[in-house]
């Protein structure tokens, strides 16, 4: 269950890791732009580049990677398919009753494939597992402030999703633990019907809302010790300051995506 | 009764990813039927890991857990037989109640072991006397106890099954003198009325020294010394270089003895070193 992919966050101190991460949110925001704006080979084979090359700078093994592609790789066939045998061309390739495939579906399905691949790696090597989840949301609450003007509680907001955070390894490490506990006692969670398994999780979830309460209640007396009294006035511990290796990164990204849109102008055959 | 032994036994958590951690390394340790043996250690030296052992919570990454001379991994699909035979009841056991009462609670290990309804609330009965929980508070709700009687209704979950083997970890955590004493003294009682043997994990050397016969001290995942408990407890330097050490009153009495004051070292708890300093004067 320590597997479990949410904190995956995976230190190897490169200059991704030490980005800010709100350079880093705007990045992958950009990223994912940069994947919709491929039009032919070439701009695909930019992107495919530039993913690759982001593992790269991450220092992240590329087995560690390869696993979070695993997760969506049911998607990835389906797209496969789907385009491959839906998409109608003019350059026909086979035939065979209804089915016809051409060159054309071919190509959008190979297309299809990079893209999601790339925005895959670009998500998940700028944010997941560079950021720690209190990062982001440290960035989060940064980029939404302006929001507050409009009296939106964006750190009512973001302190939610940091407790939240904060919360999900205690709490899994718990269920951890009581499913022990209960396993001791006999208790049997993957054999039997649907209906006795269900039953099975009783003895966990019980426990485990007991103790997620008293946790909460808990939390609340210990910042109300604190005289913790929400946003105003209050500094944080991590202060985020843009560095100049982080402008350099955005100047790598936008470059990225004004070579794309030039690279899209190439004339070639294989095109969306 | 029944007797455990460890063969060669390691367990890395998280293997290949860099929050890789050794749990236990190569530990070889028997665990004697019908005694009382305390396994000792520091917080984080893999002594919770260890117990997960005994029952096939756990399952060692290299080496066996033999049970009565069998490996319980042999079948797999057997595991809960073991289960049964070695139960164990781990650290803050109160956090696991969840039935409406405290009876329905203690009789969810027998239910799952099939038993018949007149067995299962005979050893419900018998289980609550050997963990001191009041017959009253059996048709009460776990959540209307306080934490020491909900701490002896969880262990009560446990002894229902009738362990041959009753494993604890940390079972006087956090309770107070009058607690730790009550439940020590009935894990004693359980031992001399079934026979069964009882292993303790706990870091208190003062409860050790007083309940054990045995004791196993872990430090970083390698067993370091094992045997009774007065061999272990001659081994001071031994158990002061890995941070431990030995039983307050017998640190006293063998100052008094370092001192030329002819007294039994041999002393482990303050009414034996009590009746010793009588003896001199």
């Amino acid at each position: 269950m320590k597997n479990i992919a949410l904190g995956q966050y995976y230190p190897t101190g490169s200059v991704i890791h030490r980005a800010d991460p709100r350079m880093k949110l705007i990045l992958a925001v950009l990223f994912i732009v940069c994947t919709f704006l491929c039009k032919n080979i070439y701009s695909f084979g930019a992107i495919l580049l530039a993913s690759v090359l982001l593992v790269l700078v991450s220092r992240i093994p590329l087995k560690t990677v390869l696993r979070s592609i695993r997760a969506l790789l049911f998607i990835m066939i389906f797209t496969l398919v789907i385009n491959v045998f839906m998409t109608k061309g003019e350059v026909l390739l086979f035939e065979w009753k209804f089915i016809h495939i051409y060159r054309e579906g071919i190509v959008n399905a190979c297309f299809m494939l990079v893209r999601i691949f790339a925005l895959i790696i670009g998500t998940s090597i700028l944010l997941t597992y560079t950021t720690t989840p209190i990062a982001l949301t440290d960035a989060i609450e940064s980029l939404l402030s302006p929001l507050k003007k409009i009296k939106l509680p964006i750190h009512e907001f973001a302190m939610m999703m940091t407790i939240a955070l904060r919360f999900i390894p205690t709490l899994m490490e718990e269920t951890e633990k009581i499913m022990a506990a209960q396993k001791a006692r006999g208790a049997d969670f993957t054999n039997g019907s649907l209906i006795k398994r269900a039953k099975a999780l009783i003895p966990i979830l019980i426990p485990l809302f007991v103790s997620a309460f008293r946790r909460a209640d808990e939390l609340s007396v210990a910042m109300e010790c604190r005289c913790y009294h929400g946003g105003e006035g209050r500094t944080s511990m991590r202060v985020l300051k843009y560095r100049a290796s982080d402008f350099l990164l955005f100047l790598a990204f936008a470059a990225l995506c004004a070579g794309l849109i030039a690279l899209n102008l190439l004339k070639t055959p294989f095109a969306l | 009764m029944s007797e455990i032994k460890l063969e060669n036994v390691s367990y890395v958590y998280s293997e290949d990813t860099p929050y890789e951690k050794r749990a236990l390394t190569d530990v070889t340790a028997t665990i004697k039927s019908g005694a009382i043996t305390g396994i000792i250690g520091h917080t984080g030296s893999g002594k919770s890991t260890l117990v997960q052992m005994l029952n096939g919570l756990t399952r060692p990454m290299s080496g066996r857990v033999l049970l009565d001379g069998k490996d319980i991994w042999e079948d797999p699909k057997k595991i809960s037989d073991v289960r049964f035979r070695v139960g164990l009841v781990m650290q803050y056991p109160e956090y696991q109640l969840f039935d409406e009462t405290i009876r329905a609670d203690i009789a969810f290990g027998p239910k799952n072991m099939g038993l018949d309804k007149e067995e299962i609330e005979r050893r419900v009965l018998e289980a609550a006397d050997f963990a001191g929980v009041d017959r009253e508070w059996l048709d009460k709700s776990p959540f209307d106890l306080s934490g020491g009687q909900k701490r002896r209704a969880a262990i009560a979950g446990i002894i229902a099954m009738r362990p041959e083997i009753l494993v604890l970890d940390e079972p006087a955590a956090g309770l107070d003198p009058a607690g730790r004493k009550n439940i020590m003294e009935g894990l004693c009682a359980y031992r001399d009325k079934t026979g069964s043997s009882v292993v303790i994990v706990s870091h208190s050397m003062e409860d050790m020294a007083q309940y054990c016969d045995d004791i196993i001290v872990i430090s970083d995942g390698r067993v370091i010394a094992q045997g009774k408990k007065e061999e272990v407890f001659s081994q001071s330097d031994l158990l002061r270089s890995v941070g431990l050490d030995i039983p307050q009153i017998t640190l006293v009495m063998r100052l008094l003895a370092d001192n030329g004051i002819n007294v039994n070292t041999g002393v482990y708890t303050v009414e034996d070193a009590v009746n010793e300093i009588y003896k001199l004067i």
